[in-house]
């Protein structure tokens, strides 16, 4: 199965979305967006728009020091500005509200942990630390009393360099730790020294990727409504509204029955929206003190503190003449800020765990340090470290094909695991499935490969900086991380109602990417009815089972799985049901375009066999359970959490890929990069709406392209962070990209019940990769490169400027 | 992320320069009380309760909140409420509504131009500006007329898509 999405291939009638609305839907078809017409006239309610009696609004007074102790804080004068309410400071805030708890602690993997309180109580660690808190009527009023607030700091040394960071005179983030290291994570197979000491060439590079994270087009928001009887309602812009849940008991004290949170309609999560801020159990402390509902929302600015992905890889790589590679030396230095309870932390180990890649290495000692530095704390980004590895291991490909003058797809070709060879086992993932090659072969032909590499020849020949830029991305998706709120399976209910209306309930949560549209199909599909008479209900914790949200691109491999499995369960029962009342045997039955129909051609509505398994005895007589309601739990079979005999694990249990191809040309006397020409091949298993994993996979590559060339979170010389708007933090406009093809193969993962693999994160790590191996190739006649991201104009200036003049 | 006020809550509005605005939107003539430093954007969403405009930076940079002020697209954290005294505005809300979609929100949804649609009334408002200036429009005028909307989920190439297909049926159908 090939799809190829360019104008001509969604002209095609057959494909059409606007034909298949309403009719009963496969695997594999284009249902259009549900609830498309209610985002398009702009019902969508996002949590701005939730509409509170009372509602009063909170704003946060940040540190405006990387690293101070707090002496004092008053706040009289604030108190009598117009229209406040109240202020809080963090002491106030101690007995309140016990430390915000970790998204995934690193106690848990046997590390160092740190507490973080809603409001900073004795030091501050970072720029934009919440410090105190004022709630007003309006939110100008509030922010307006901030200024109004007095906090008396005592300025201590700081550190925002990770190798500073690392020195032994270095100030300590926390003054009980004896480094800023906190953890150092080893993956190693084979024996690496041998391999070096034995191959035919080695070389070494130095390659970082900076600070950036996913801005959202909605920051983040939240809503505490803590009502008198006790109830704490809580709206939130949350991927993950249970175990936000149950965080919020842990750290204000409370029964968890007593919470309630209701993920509102998100725009946009990307890891963003993960938990851990400070400012979560925060507005419930100020709606305690005020009896009203208190709003925070996130500024623009406020967003830009947030970081994720700043790493340095020290990597080396062992290699024969034919381009074999032998062995990976990496050690990877991650600046992951003030640590925070956040979900960034862990992108440090993905980074590390992700080698080799998708290729057959059998020799690799890669090692991960997670440095705290006084940065603002990381939380999750789409890429999670595995855009970090590819970055390292694709650039390094690349520096191999040119070392022994081969063509950089021959390179890969010589080293992917060949698809016989699955599952494959590296020390910490059991990949499910792959072919490679196969995706390589339709990238090839897809971005004209042969024709590009002519076109180079000629265009160089003119003296002007023309690459070819090629990539493999290898993507461990569905995590289950034991121990703390953050598993690889997940719950659903499928109810059906006397009309025979379909109800899903689900713990997978949608930031915006329509995997409810996914799992209506596959429950429609499974009972025969058309995709628009089921509703799938995902966010409220009194609605939806227990569940762990949105995250690593899971939505579809256990919100699907889990479904499906409750919709199985429920179609037995109708088809117990019909049995009875069409006279035929159960098995026999087929379900289809909301019919039930025997095998001698009786059918019955869908709807009406509904209706009389709750209004007719007769109907039930077989039934020990009349209900039509089912909720199963789902998680894919590839999850190795017990080492086996050689020590290994497997934490993610599923592994989409895509494989790359750009051209790019550098202005030679500017630096900048100008994007020519994009085509990208994705195997995310087996597909249940093309439209939504091509909508997923276009996203993540410009997400990708947008942090190889311009978005970036730097910080100045004083520990403050540079960029507040969109007018620093440069994201991709139409202009900056061309026409991007992309293809599919699809190879199902033989671990999960549907056989998806899982679609949304991948595209990001080829997409970095790819673009910072097209502009390298461009910069070859040179002599230099460009190993600093982003490569934006100024940074790829720099390295044009370290050529030799001719 | 902008907010002043529930609607019918005057406390703030007392004690700041503040100003009745009288304008026209979606057809419907509506006036609102505002402290005069009110963005438009605020004025639509706080007081008119219009919430399917959108503001994701108050800054101008990312076109979340556009909407048409007598007949020009404009970003409405960028202006004061008080400019648009006596003006005729159309919000996404004006454009069309589920089972009457505006030709370029159908086009939308079936290329699927958009995921999570935060950004969407302001890729719809640059859309329909473009065709009502341009029959066919070249992929580089497509290009022109969306740089001043970002959209973070969708990488823009549906959202091109979309705006492809929208104007050959704009073509295909002139009114």
């Amino acid at each position: 199965m090939t799809l190829t999405h360019s104008p001509a291939a969604t002209a095609n009638p057959d494909l059409d979305p606007g034909q298949s609305a309403g009719s009963n839907v496969e695997h594999g078809e284009r249902v259009r967006r549900k609830d498309g017409d209610l985002i398009l006239t702009g019902r969508g309610r996002y949590l701005d728009d939730i509409e509170l009696p009372r509602l009063t609004h909170a704003a946060v007074l940040r540190s405006p020091h990387p690293h101070a102790r707090i002496i004092s804080v008053n706040l009289d004068a604030a108190l009598r500005m117009p229209g406040v309410v109240t202020a809080l400071s963090g002491g106030q805030a101690m007995p309140l509200a016990g430390p915000v708890p970790h998204y995934y602690d690193p106690a848990v993997a046997g590390e160092r942990t740190a507490e973080f309180r809603c409001l900073a109580v004795e030091k501050v660690l970072y720029v934009g630390q919440p410090v105190a808190a004022v709630v007003a009527e309006t939110l100008h009023e509030a922010e307006a009393a901030l200024k109004f607030i007095e906090v008396d700091y005592e300025v201590l040394p700081f550190v925002t360099d990770e190798l500073a960071a690392l020195e032994p005179g270095a100030p300590r983030i926390f003054e009980d730790w004896d480094d800023n290291v906190l953890i150092r994570s080893a993956f190693a197979e084979g024996d690496t020294d041998a391999a070096f000491a034995g191959a035919a060439h080695t070389l070494r590079e130095e390659i970082r990727i900076q600070r950036y994270n996913t801005a959202p087009m909605e920051t983040r928001g939240y809503i505490a409504t803590w009502g008198l009887d006790g109830v704490l309602t809580f709206h939130g812009s949350s991927q993950n509204p249970h175990p936000l849940r149950s965080n919020l008991a842990t750290s204000l004290g409370v029964p968890e029955t007593k919470i309630r949170v209701v993920a509102a309609r998100l725009g946009g999560g990307f890891g963003h929206k993960f938990h851990g801020y400070p400012e979560e159990p925060l507005v419930c402390v100020l709606s305690k003190i005020v009896g009203r509902p208190v709003q925070w929302l996130e500024t623009r600015s406020d967003s830009m503190l947030v970081g994720a992905r700043e790493m340095v890889h020290h990597i080396e790589v062992a290699f024969e003449d034919d381009g074999e590679i032998v062995a990976w030396r990496n050690l990877i230095h991650a600046n992951i800020g003030a640590l925070g309870s956040m979900a960034g932390w862990g992108m440090s180990f993905v980074a590390g765990m992700a080698f080799p890649g998708p290729y057959r290495v059998k020799n690799y000692d890669v090692t991960s340090l997670a440095i705290v530095t006084n940065k603002a704390p990381w939380n999750g980004a789409r890429g999670y470290g595995k855009e970090s590895a590819a970055l390292a291991i694709e650039r390094t490909v690349d520096r191999v094909a040119q070392e022994l003058g081969l063509d950089p797809v021959q390179v890969r070709r010589r080293n992917f695991i060949p698809s016989d060879e699955f599952p494959y086992w590296t020390a910490a993932k059991r990949l499910d499935s792959g072919n490679y090659d196969g995706v390589m072969d339709k990238v090839v032909e897809l971005a004209g490969y042969d024709a590009l590499r002519l076109e180079q020849v000629s265009v160089r020949g003119e003296g002007r900086l023309f690459g070819v830029g090629v990539a493999f991305e290898l993507t461990p998706e569905g995590g289950d991380f034991p121990g703390d709120l953050v598993r690889g399976f997940d719950t659903s209910t499928v109810r059906v109602d006397p009309s025979g209306d379909v109800r899903v309930l689900t713990g997978v949560t949608s930031p915006g990417t329509g995997n409810e549209t996914g799992i209506a199909q596959v429950v429609a599909r499974e009972l025969g009815v058309s995709v628009d008479t089921v509703t799938v209900y995902q966010g409220d914790t009194d609605v939806s089972p227990y569940g762990y949200g949105n995250a690593s691109s899971r939505s579809m491999n256990v919100g699907g799985g889990s479904a499906l499995l409750a919709a199985r369960d429920v179609k037995e029962r109708l088809a117990l049901a019909a049995g009875v009342l069409m006279e035929d045997d159960p098995a026999a039955l087929t379900f289809a375009d909301g019919w039930i129909t025997t095998t001698n051609g009786h059918r019955m509505r869908f709807s009406e066999v509904a209706r009389a398994v709750f209004t007719q005895s007769i109907a039930i007589p077989a039934m020990n359970q009349p209900q039509l309601e089912s909720t199963r739990t789902y998680g894919p079979d590839n999850l190795l959490h017990v080492p086996d005999e050689h020590g290994r694990v497997s934490p993610y249990p599923t592994y989409p890929n895509s494989g790359h191809i750009a051209s790019v040309e550098v202005d030679r006397d500017t630096g900048v990069v100008r994007l020519l020409s994009y085509a990208a091949v994705d195997d995310c298993g087996t597909v249940i709406n093309p439209t939504m994993v091509e909508g997923q996979f276009f996203g993540a590559i410009v997400m990708g392209i947008g942090g190889a060339l311009w978005e970036e979170l730097p910080y100045d010389n004083s520990g403050r962070p540079v960029a507040g708007t969109f007018k620093h933090y440069l994201m991709p406009r139409t202009p900056d990209l061309p026409e991007i093809r992309i293809g599919s193969q699809v190879t199902p993962s033989p671990f999960t019940i549907l056989g998806t693999k899982g679609a949304g994160e991948g595209g990001v790590a080829g997409a970095v990769a790819c673009i910072a191996n097209a502009v390298n190739d461009a910069l070859r006649p040179l002599g230099v490169t460009a190993h600093q991201m982003p490569l934006s104009g100024p940074r790829v200036l720099e390295a044009i400027n370290t050529a030799v003049p001719l | 992320m902008s907010t002043t006020q529930p609607p019918g809550s005057a406390h703030a509005h007392d004690e700041l320069p503040s100003s009745t605005v009288t304008l026209i939107v979606n057809d419907q003539p509506r006036s609102a009380r505002c402290p005069d430093r009110t963005l438009l954007v605020e004025l639509i969403r706080d007081e008119l309760g219009l919430f399917g405009t959108h503001a994701g930076c108050l800054n101008g940079d990312c076109g979340a909140c556009t909407v048409n002020v007598d007949g020009r697209i404009t970003k409405s954290c960028l202006v004061l409420a008080p400019a648009a005294e006596g003006t005729t505005i159309t919000t996404v809300e004006g454009l069309g509504e589920p089972g009457a979609l505006h030709p370029v929100q159908e086009a939308f949804w079936e290329k699927d131009g958009f995921q999570c649609g935060f950004c969407l009334p302001g890729q719809l408002f640059a859309t329909i500006d473009l065709l009502d200036h341009e029959d066919a429009p070249s992929d580089d005028d497509i290009r022109g007329a969306l740089a001043g909307n970002i959209c973070r989920c969708t990488g823009y190439q549906k959202i091109i898509d979309s705006v492809r297909c929208a104007a050959e049926r704009t073509a295909r159908t002139p009114d």
